[in-house]
């Protein structure tokens, strides 16, 4: 039997969208992009237009429609708004990380998708990206048990400080939106849970002085087990801005061996023209095309087949409240303890 | 002409120290005293490097070194416990000290060690490496031109290898008793990061958080540890130091910086340029370490010059007190505030 293809709508056709679902969507085969929204209409018609697909402004309009799964790619601060909206008109949320500014915010999602009894899946894509999908697998073959690991996810931030990225009240500033991705990565490769967090951060770049939210920020997260993460992120790096490069660094010390990730070792395939290009094939872009493709592709599987995923709403809250514990304690000075329940 | 004596092998930089020693044109290695580990290595050493018309001298123990006349300075490499006892003794004696690193097991004693030196006007230096290498007296003079903006952040590392107890002949049992070595992994690696951030960044410390422990190997001390230091000036810098390169690593000693300027980056991979020797397992082979022989030559031309070393027993007090404060905050899990 033909399983039906399920419907999706998204919400937010900006940035990431552009960049990364956009072409991640039309390579799955089993869903059919009926209908955008944006604030911004002309956005989603532009998108629609590329679809085949309607397009709308106002949500409840948008939340009539029959849809099976919506995807929300919007500011952070939006989330939890437009994902509880969504699973109570009886669709199925897949959001991006972070799964929302606050905690708090987190907690009523996942709350309101089990009373719905749908799925609320976030898009923590690191876990789908090849690179740490194959050093993890590795760990696990050459019996590598990881007591330290040291990551850095850098960049030069090339929005204006005008941008939401650059509004605490907007993204939670580098220590929540980047600060997801590493605390989350760190909790999947120890797998164990944290206990203790301490961090300092800093205003660099005039735009982080101007909306007084941190652009480098540092964390050491102590795990359970005697294991320690040591999170960097930052969006001030002094990049050339038009290469808007990305850098991850990674260091793993262990029992029974070490693993070292920079993209310095690895070959990047550029284009030479007479206008600077992003590199064709680069370990520096911050995710590779295929990890989102992977991620939508289990998600909508999880959904069509009511599978648990590889990483649950419940995940990506843990990840935002190691990185709420640690603007904690930048703020007061000192170590925060934190206990995560099951 | 600056004639050194050698006290101790019990710590394995020694025997780089000698050969320095040999080759310097302004010192002489006069003799060896056998105190601690390795006693037979030290003595085997003074008859090597005993030529014709050249006799460097073997004692049984420090004491009779000291009360030889002809000795100006001495290269201190006893097991770091018997520092304070040691250090002391040869001010007394009037002699030049080059002190392993870390000056003494707690600041009690590094404060005796620096007021005898001191009172016997005699000039005291303790040995950290990464400031006396090419590339990072590169970095500091780029950064100090301004060319990476105001310094914000570093990321250090001062890794080693999972020490061989018995290396080239040696016995390095000591470094896994803290009651010796004051500690472990961290202790041995960590003050060379110190002293380099305190060097690049130019202020020091006003508070730090460790974590610091014996993770991998299972030994009695620890092994790793990482350090995040929040500096008066508003830099802040991370250091991980300790034995964290398995035996399969192409790099023994990895010494590395990440400096973030406002308005640049340096990536000091290496302070040890290096090339690759690809066999059974890839090996990086030094071709330039000239950390030893500046270390010597400065430490020369202090007593020729009669001028401070460019570290002192204070430097290396204020190193040992961050290091101690670090591992009091993995021990507390408490950030600790420093006024040094």
């Amino acid at each position: 039997m033909a399983e039906r293809k399920l419907r999706v709508g998204v919400i937010g056709c900006g940035n990431i969208f552009n960049l990364a679902h956009r072409n991640a969507l039309k390579k799955l085969e089993n869903i059919k992009v009926v209908a955008f929204m944006d604030i911004k209409v002309e956005k989603a018609k532009q998108a629609a237009k590329e679809f085949n697909a309607s397009y709308y402004r106002n949500l409840d309009e948008f939340l009539d429609l029959d849809l099976d799964v919506v995807e929300i790619l919007t500011p952070t601060y939006t989330h939890a708004d437009l994902a509880i909206k969504a699973l109570k008109s009886g669709k199925h949320v897949i959001v991006e990380k972070p799964i929302a500014l606050t905690s708090e915010e987190a907690e009523r999602m996942i709350k309101t998708a089990e009373k719905e009894d749908l799925k609320l899946f976030v898009g923590h894509v690191r876990r789908f990206d090849k690179r740490w999908m194959q050093i993890k697998e590795i760990l696990k073959k050459r019996n590598i048990l990881p007591m330290h690991i040291k990551k850095s996810e850098v960049q030069r931030l090339p929005f204006p400080e005008t941008y939401w990225y650059w509004k605490n009240n907007k993204s939670g500033g580098v220590a929540i939106d980047l600060g997801v991705h590493v605390t989350d990565f760190l909790r999947w490769y120890f797998e164990s849970e944290p206990v203790e967090v301490f961090a300092l951060g800093k205003m660099i770049k005039k735009e982080a002085i101007a909306n007084n939210t941190y652009d480098h920020f540092v964390m050491m997260i102590k795990f359970n087990g005697g294991k320690t993460g040591i999170a960097e992120v930052s969006w001030a790096y002094p990049y050339p801005a038009r290469y808007g490069v990305f850098y991850h660094h990674l260091d793993i010390i262990g029992k029974n061996g070490r693993i070292r990730y920079t993209p310095m070792d690895t070959p990047v395939v550029g284009v030479a023209k007479r206008h600077f290009e992003m590199p064709r094939f680069s370990p520096l872009l911050s995710t590779f095309p295929d990890a989102f493709e992977r991620e939508l592709r289990h998600f909508i599987e999880c959904i069509s087949r009511n599978k648990e995923p590889v990483v649950t709403a419940h995940d990506a809250k843990i990840a935002l409240e190691i990185a709420e514990k640690a603007l904690e304690s930048a703020k007061r000075g000192e170590a925060v303890r934190m206990e995560v329940r099951e | 002409m600056i004639r050194f004596g050698i006290i101790s092998y019990a710590h394995p930089h020694a025997i780089r120290y000698a050969e320095t020693i040999v080759n310097n044109p302004k010192a002489k290695l006069y003799a060896i005293s056998g105190d601690g580990a390795n006693s037979d290595v030290a003595k085997r050493e003074a008859q090597r490097f005993t030529v014709k018309g050249s006799i460097v001298r073997f004692y049984e123990n420090y004491e009779q070194l000291l009360k030889d006349k002809k000795v100006d300075a001495v290269y201190i490499a006893i097991e770091t416990y018997r520092h304070k006892e040691v250090a002391i003794r040869a001010a007394e004696e009037g002699k030049h000290i080059l002190l392993e690193k870390p000056i003494a097991l707690n600041l009690k004693d590094a404060e005796e060690i620096i007021k005898t030196a001191k009172k016997n006007d005699v000039k005291l230096m303790v040995p950290f490496n990464p400031r006396f290498t090419t590339p990072l007296m590169k970095a500091k003079e780029m950064i100090e031109r301004g060319e990476i903006g105001k310094l914000e952040y570093i990321n250090a590392i001062s890794e080693y290898v999972k020490p061989p107890i018995f290396l080239e002949g040696l016995d390095l049992s000591w470094f896994l008793d803290s009651k010796k070595s004051g500690g472990g992994g961290f202790m041995d690696t960590a003050p060379h990061g110190i002293d380099s951030l305190l060097w690049l960044v130019k202020s020091e410390p006003k508070k730090v958080y460790a974590d610091i422990g014996s993770k991998i190997y299972g030994f009695p001390v620890d092994d790793i540890g990482t350090a995040v230091l929040e500096f008066k000036n508003g830099v802040i810098a991370v250091l991980s130091a300790g034995w964290g390169n398995p035996k399969g690593y192409s790099y023994n000693l990895e010494l590395k910086y990440y400096l973030v300027g406002k308005e640049g980056f340096l990536d000091v991979r290496t302070v040890y340029p290096d090339f690759t020797v690809y066999q059974d397992r890839a090996e990086k082979i030094y071709w330039e370490r000239v950390d030893v022989e500046n270390i010597v030559k400065s430490f020369v031309n202090s007593i020729i010059y009669d001028k401070d070393p460019p570290i002192t027993g204070e430097d290396a007090k204020k190193n040992l007190a961050i290091i101690l404060a670090a591992y009091e905050s993995s021990k507390t899990g408490k950030v600790i505030k420093l006024s040094l």
